[in-house]
């Protein structure tokens, strides 16, 4: 790239460039003030000759309009004649004999009060209005969005830097114009003004250039006062002909020279404004200006070159030279300024402030390398800026050095030369700027942004960056990222640290690749600054500026961070909607410590109440909804119970429900049934109107700050109709997504729906770091669709957040109860009041015995105003719980079952008319074991239809006690008796813990036809447990009463399908009352516990029952006779069929394979025989008598069966018969008659109604004794 | 010596999946996010200095007045298995410390890294929340640094 056509070039192009000072009378300017403009401002804008090919367009600068119309007129001035016709560049010859051209040229025009140095602190007064006036430009900037990553990267150069800034270089780099180190700031020519009403202008014009009033640069020597002067005399039109001034023209030109001195006319036209008529005199302004600057100063310094040029070449030049020059320096550290021109009183005047004055060789280096570069040959500037360096270097004269070494890198740059070169005298200039302490600062900053827009020119972007942050740094030394969060002292400095930051930003970015987070970085760091040098505009445009880069990365602290200046520094520019936006952002931080919570929080609130107004935000942070807590619990036509049953598990409701509903898909799959528009929420959920449908939801505060959030409600909507809904739900579902927000309608349309549904509010304060669980509900006052949209709270009074419920995914967990069937959706069908029943259990156990007998009373009440009719009730457990009769609700229990009835569970019904079944779920929690019993029946031997009973009961509790109260039977043909020998069988009555106790008793059937003879018979089928004589309570009770009855069937039915016996007998019931232990404290007559053992059997069974009947003692005198005795056999048929029985009767020993008793009969011997009951019981234990088995060779036995051996009888059923057997007995005794048979067969009508075992069999006759006596 | 030095694991995606003050100085608040702002420019500068190093330790890649930033990062190009954890970055930022010790610093934190990265029940790139491996790399950090 051409250098001279770079930003950089241009810049130097414009800026070192001779300097013309200026002087003039009062009147001289106040002639120009008729324009309003001064002598310079009217000057200046023609002082600028380009070239008529240039591309660039003329420089605008700020001048009132009069100006700017000239720069339209003549906007290709240059060097052009009076015609118009463009001039070539002005040919300009320096120390070289070849010729060149100017492309382009400029003077500066400067009063001669401003040729000095300036303070630092009015510097920088002047350029902070470059700033200031900037950010009124930037404020409606502020109020767009924030620029994103594409916008910057597609931005041109020129764009991503404001262009204010380069104004702002530009002007940093004036306040070091006129120091004495440099020289192209120097005067080269001076302008006298004086206005033609001056009196005697020419002695105006000597008093103008009278050294008092020069400034101080020439009046002290630092630079040649023998200057080209120009003089001008100013005529205004307005003020008289023209005559006037052309004489004193005239009188000048003899007095001070005949080519320095020219006539200006201003003011021509006659018209006050003067704007566009004919302004005849400016051409004149204009060629004035070329002649001064073809004419005088180029020759001039051409002039001046070359004789400087001839000057250094020889002191300096040679070898001879250098050697004595480096001779020179060395010996004498104080260089003697003798080898000039003489100038002594400057000298010793200047001598210790500063040894190089305009005469010494130095300074005219200087001038000479200046004025080269002003007039563009490089080459010779070059060398003499290197023939200086290494002088100044020997000198250490550091200032002048690092400006020499400046120099000659600008020199490299305009050259394209090495670019090696040209940085290192860049670098080594800045570093030597900061060496040399304070003084040189400002000057390191001017060479810094030239070496860095060097730099950008060359594209070295990155290296420019960190240049700029170089001269930033040392610009303020700094302290801005320490003191960002407080209101620091306000420091000027830090202002233009800001501004090469942010330079030094936009060099990030244009650098390849683009360095975005450095660029971010550094905005913020500029932002600082901005705000520390109270540019709150600025501040936040370069945070705004770098929002980008730290958007969707979640360095936490940065983000908190910059959001919460940009939000702070907008809620200080007032801006407090684009304030609230991103302090939003940062008040749910909870990664950060409690101090910086509050601050955020409370600016945050400080801007919300600056707005004045409450306002909606969507997805306020704070608190935060937990959304998959998210439960909406309403009551469809099953559902209203509490709590804890609504999280009863569903196959438990599905399994009751099975058979007591129609299933509801079925009813609806009917496509002619619904009209389309229901079909379309066939789905959805169902609520009742005038019923509240809650919603439970988790809200969690992240900061460790109580906040106090009220005025929780839900935002619904509920339609009426169903085309509108409709209408709404279509553009809601294909709206689904993200942008969920802008599709939902505004909040305000859920307001004021307050006829149609009431919503609850909830006030709470959430603790810091707190979880609460919120329960809200909304009422539907009328039909139609419900839709539930969200939840809106009040954060603090002071703002109202909102969020919409997300149903659309999968993970809503609603309550569903039908499982995957019903889809999960917001929409909720508002029905018709509906019946509700509340029902509850008074009472109800939580734990109970097995076998407790409790009354539950089941209490319906129905809250609505419908009646209900058919009531259904299902019971999971119908073994267990028993409903009871309507009629029984009021008894007491258990004094009711006293030959009375007992009521388990009842139901209320209301008033009667339309219904719908609502499910109730009552559980028992634990059922603990209390009693086993177990019987085992035997067939009595002696009688007809009797058996003996044992009764083993365990108490299986570990700490209770139970009174066996009541023992029945389940039938009343069977009666309960106490065993002969005892009274009754109430030897027990209290089972402790742990105990086992056995019982025995005897049971008879008295048969269907027998009831008559049970009623007179002490055998009833109720035995009681008597617990003493005179107990009041003792009555029995009734087993045949319902509640017991229901539930003997119950366990009748399920111990069925267990047991496996051929046939069961009876059932028994056992009553008892849990008394002591830690369980029952109440009343034991309360604790009725009732044991069902159904099917019992008797262990041996046979179709025929038969036993002897006979005399049992006999008394005769067997010395005359055997004795004869007459017994009968009786044989009942207890079956349904006829059997046919055969009685056998052996007189000789049985064999071996007969039974027990047969072996007892056998082993009898003559005489008298023991029947003691333990000899039983040996022959029952021991398997076989040895004892007995002794005798078999006992032939003789005492009795003999006389009558026959064998009969056979035929039995019809239920009949019984009698076989008359007579027996001869030889000698007294005791004699056992069992020594006989019984075999049998059932003919069986029907196959297979009798059991094939019992179809036929025998046994052996049952003991019967008969004691024959010796008569006397 | 009050030392200063800020531990940061920066996942492929430029997300920190770890962050630990661990200097000896006393930790102030407002340091904090000034930290994050340094380690993430330095970014910038590590992912030119990847692509042309083969090096795994890169001392003082980028530097913000006085702090200095020191990287340590895998290459994996062509290991199959450790492709997950290719571009996982160490990144501590420290006042002028021993090269030594924080090399040192750096493999055993490594060694860690690696730990956690082979339990499955951790998910690559996620954030490291284990308190064990918090407590070593301050134990570590106090060690060498």
């Amino acid at each position: 790239m051409d250098p001279l056509r770079s930003y950089l070039g241009r810049l130097l192009l414009e800026e070192i460039t001779p300097v013309v000072m200026v002087l003039t009378t009062p009147l001289a300017e106040a002639a120009c003030r008729k324009s309003g403009l001064s002598v310079v401002d009217m000057l200046s804008p023609f002082s600028l000759f380009k070239k008529i090919d240039g591309d660039s367009p003329p420089r605008c600068s700020p001048l009132p309009i009069i100006v700017c119309v000239t720069l339209v007129a003549f906007h290709s001035i240059g060097f052009c004649d009076l015609m118009g016709n463009p001039l070539y560049a002005v040919p300009v010859r320096t120390a070289s004999d070849q010729p060149y051209r100017l492309q382009m040229f400029k003077i500066r025009m400067v009063y001669a009060s401003d040729v000095r140095k300036q303070d630092y602190e009015v510097a920088d007064q002047r350029i902070k209005p470059v700033v200031s006036e900037a950010n009124e430009s930037a404020l409606p900037d502020l109020l767009s969005d924030p620029p994103q990553l594409e916008d910057v990267l597609s931005k041109p150069e020129a764009e991503l830097c404001p262009l204010w800034i380069k104004k702002f270089n530009r002007a940093l780099m004036r306040t070091l114009s006129f120091s004495e180190h440099e020289t192209f700031d120097h005067p080269v020519a001076c302008l006298l003004v004086v206005s033609s009403k001056d009196n005697e202008p020419i002695s105006k014009f000597v008093d103008l250039f009278n050294t008092n009033q020069l400034p101080s640069l020439l009046n002290e020597g630092i630079m040649d006062p023998q200057i080209l002067k120009h003089y001008l005399i100013l005529h205004d039109q307005q003020d008289g002909p023209q005559e006037i001034a052309m004489n004193i023209l005239a009188e000048m030109k003899s007095t001070l020279g005949l080519n320095d001195c020219k006539l200006l006319c201003i003011n021509s036209s006659t018209e006050a404004d003067g704007a566009d008529a004919e302004n005849s005199w400016l051409p004149y302004i204009k060629d004035f200006m070329q002649d001064l600057a073809s004419n005088h100063i180029i020759p001039y310094m051409e002039q001046k070159i070359r004789v400087l040029n001839q000057q250094v070449a020889t002191t300096r030049k040679g070898f001879r030279n250098q050697i004595k020059n480096l001779w020179w320096r060395k010996r004498d550290d104080v260089p003697e300024a003798a080898n000039g021109p003489m100038q002594v009183f400057a000298v010793t005047l200047f001598f210790f402030f500063n040894r190089y004055t305009f005469t010494s060789i130095e300074s005219q280096i200087r001038v000479l390398g200046d004025y080269a570069f002003m007039l563009r040959d490089y080459e010779l500037a070059l060398s003499n800026y290197r023939l200086l360096s290494t002088d100044y270097k020997l000198d250490k004269a550091w200032k002048r050095f690092a400006g020499v070494q400046e120099m000659s890198g600008l020199c490299y740059f305009m050259l394209d030369q090495s670019r090696k070169d040209a940085e290192y005298c860049m670098d080594s200039a800045f570093s030597t700027y900061l060496r040399i302490g304070s003084s040189g600062k400002r000057n390191a900053t001017r060479c810094g942004i030239w070496w860095a827009e060097m730099l950008k020119t060359r594209g070295q972007y990155r290296e420019a960056s960190s240049v700029y942050y170089r001269v930033s740094n040392e610009e303020e030394f700094l302290v801005y990222y320490t003191t960002l969060m407080e209101f620091s002292n306000v420091q000027e400095p830090s202002l233009h640290s800001a501004v090469l930051l942010e330079q030094a930003a936009c060099c990030y970015v244009l650098s390849k690749p683009p360095m975005l987070r450095k660029y971010g970085f550094h905005l913020v760091l500029a932002g600082n600054s901005y705000y520390i040098s109270d540019q709150k505009q600025h501040a936040v445009r370069a945070y705004r500026n770098a929002l980008f880069v730290y958007k969707q990365h979640p360095w936490s602290y940065i983000n908190d961070h910059v959001h919460f200046n940009v939000g702070r520094w907008y809620g200080v520019l007032g801006i407090f909607d684009v304030a609230i936006k991103h302090l939003l952002e940062v008040i749910a931080c909870s990664h950060q410590s409690l101090t910086t919570q509050s601050m955020f929080l409370n600016d945050f609130f400080h801007f919300v109440q600056s707005m004045g107004k409450k306002f909606d935000v969507y997805k306020l942070q704070l608190p935060v909804i937990n959304m998959p807590s998210l439960r909406v619990i309403y009551e469809d036509h099953r559902t209203y119970a509490s709590d804890a049953d609504v999280n009863v598990s569903e196959s438990i409701w599905q399994e009751l429900e099975e058979e007591m509903i129609p299933s509801s898909s079925i009813v609806r799959t009917n496509w002619l049934e619904k009209s389309p528009d229901l079909r379309k929420y066939k789905d959805s959920c169902v609520c009742v109107v005038g019923e509240a449908v809650k919603v439970r939801i988790e809200l969690r505060n992240p900061l460790q700050i109580p906040v106090a959030v009220s005025c929780i409600s839900l935002i619904c909507q509920l339609s009426t109709s169903l085309d509108a809904s409709s209408a709404v739900n279509s553009v809601l579902t294909t709206g689904a997504g993200e942008d969920i927000a802008n599709t939902k309608p505004a909040i305000s349309t859920f307001e004021d729906d307050g006829n149609n549904f009431t919503v609850s509010k909830l006030d709470i304060v959430l603790g810091g770091s707190e979880t609460k669980s919120v329960q809200l509900e909304v009422t539907p006052k009328v039909e139609g669709i419900l839709k539930l949209h969200g939840i809106r709270w009040t954060l603090s009074d002071l703002l109202v957040g909102y969020q919409y419920f997300e149903f659309d995914t999968k993970r809503k967990t609603k309550k569903g109860k039908k499982g995957p069937r019903r889809t999960l959706s917001n929409t909720l069908i508002v029905i018709k009041g509906l019946p509700k029943l509340t029902g509850c259990i008074d009472h109800l156990p939580t734990n109970a015995f097995a076998g407790d007998l409790r009354l539950l009373k089941l209490n319906l009440r129905n809250q609505s105003e419908y009646a209900v009719k058919n009531i259904k009730m299902k019971l999971s457990h119908p073994r267990f719980v028993i409903p009871g009769d309507l009629s029984e609700v009021d008894f007491e229990f258990p004094q009711c079952l006293r030959k009375h009835v007992q009521s388990e569970i009842s139901t209320v019904s209301t008033k009667r008319t339309q219904g719908d079944a609502k499910g109730l779920l009552f559980t028992f929690s634990q059922v603990f074991p209390s009693l086993n019993v177990s019987f085992a029946i035997r067939m009595c031997s002696s009688r007809l239809k009797e058996y003996i009973v044992r009764m083993d009961i365990l108490n299986r509790t570990p700490s209770e006690s139970f009174i066996l109260h009541q023992l029945s039977c389940n039938d009343s043909k069977w009666a309960i008796s106490s065993l002969p020998l005892c009274d009754s069988i109430r030897s027990i009555e209290t089972v402790s813990a742990n105990q086992s106790v056995s019982c025995f008793f005897k049971i008879k059937d008295l048969g269907t036809n027998s009831c008559k003879e049970a009623e007179n018979s002490s055998c009833r089928s109720d035995m009681l447990f008597l617990s003493r004589e005179g107990n009041s309570n003792t009555e029995g009770f009734d087993v045949s009463q319902s509640p017991i009855t229901n539930f003997h069937y119950q366990e009748r039915y399920q111990q069925g399908r267990l047991a496996k016996g051929p046939r069961d007998l009876l059932d028994f019931i056992l009553i008892s009352k849990a008394v002591g232990g830690n369980y029952s404290k109440s009343d034991p007559d309360v604790q009725l516990l009732s044991h069902h053992v159904c099917h019992c059997s008797a262990i041996d069974q046979s179709p025929i029952w038969w036993f002897m009947e006979g005399p049992r003692t006999v008394t005769h005198d067997f010395s005359k006779s055997y004795c004869e005795a007459n017994i009968q056999l009786v044989i009942h048929n207890s079956v349904q069929h006829n059997i046919s029985a055969r009685v056998v009767t052996y007189d000789s020993v049985p064999d071996k394979s007969q039974t027990v008793n047969l072996q007892d009969s056998n082993s009898n011997q003559g005489g008298w025989y023991d029947v003691s009951l333990e000899n039983d019981i040996k022959a029952i234990s021991t398997a076989k008598g040895t004892h007995y088995q002794k005798q078999p060779s006992e032939s003789i036995s005492p009795f003999v069966w006389c009558s026959l051996s064998s009969a056979q009888v035929d039995l019809k059923p239920d009949t019984s018969t009698k076989v008359p057997l007579k027996v001869c007995i030889f000698m007294p005794g005791t004699y056992n008659l069992s020594n006989y048979q019984l075999q049998w067969k059932v003919h069986s009508s029907e196959v297979g109604q009798v059991d094939e075992n019992q179809r036929s069999g025998g046994g052996q006759g049952h003991p019967f004794y008969v004691t024959v006596l010796q008569d006397a | 010596m009050a030392s200063m030095a800020c531990f940061a694991i920066v996942s492929k995606n430029d997300i920190p999946i770890y962050e630990a003050e661990v200097g000896s100085a006393p930790k102030k608040e407002d340091l904090a996010y000034q930290h994050q702002f340094i380690l993430h420019a330095a970014l910038d500068v590590v992912q030119d200095l990847a692509w042309s190093t083969n090096a795994m330790f890169l001392k003082s890649v980028d530097r913000f007045n006085d702090l200095v930033v020191s990287v340590y990062f895998y290459l994996y190009n062509n290991i199959v298995f450790f492709n997950l954890m290719t571009h996982a970055r160490f990144m501590l930022l420290h006042d002028s410390r021993s090269e030594d010790g924080i090399k040192s610093f750096f493999q055993e934190v490594h060694e860690l890294y690696i730990k956690i990265f082979l339990n499955p029940l951790y998910l690559p790139g996620s954030r490291i929340t284990s308190s064990h491996f918090d407590t070593k790399v301050r134990a570590l950090a106090r060690r060498y640094l």
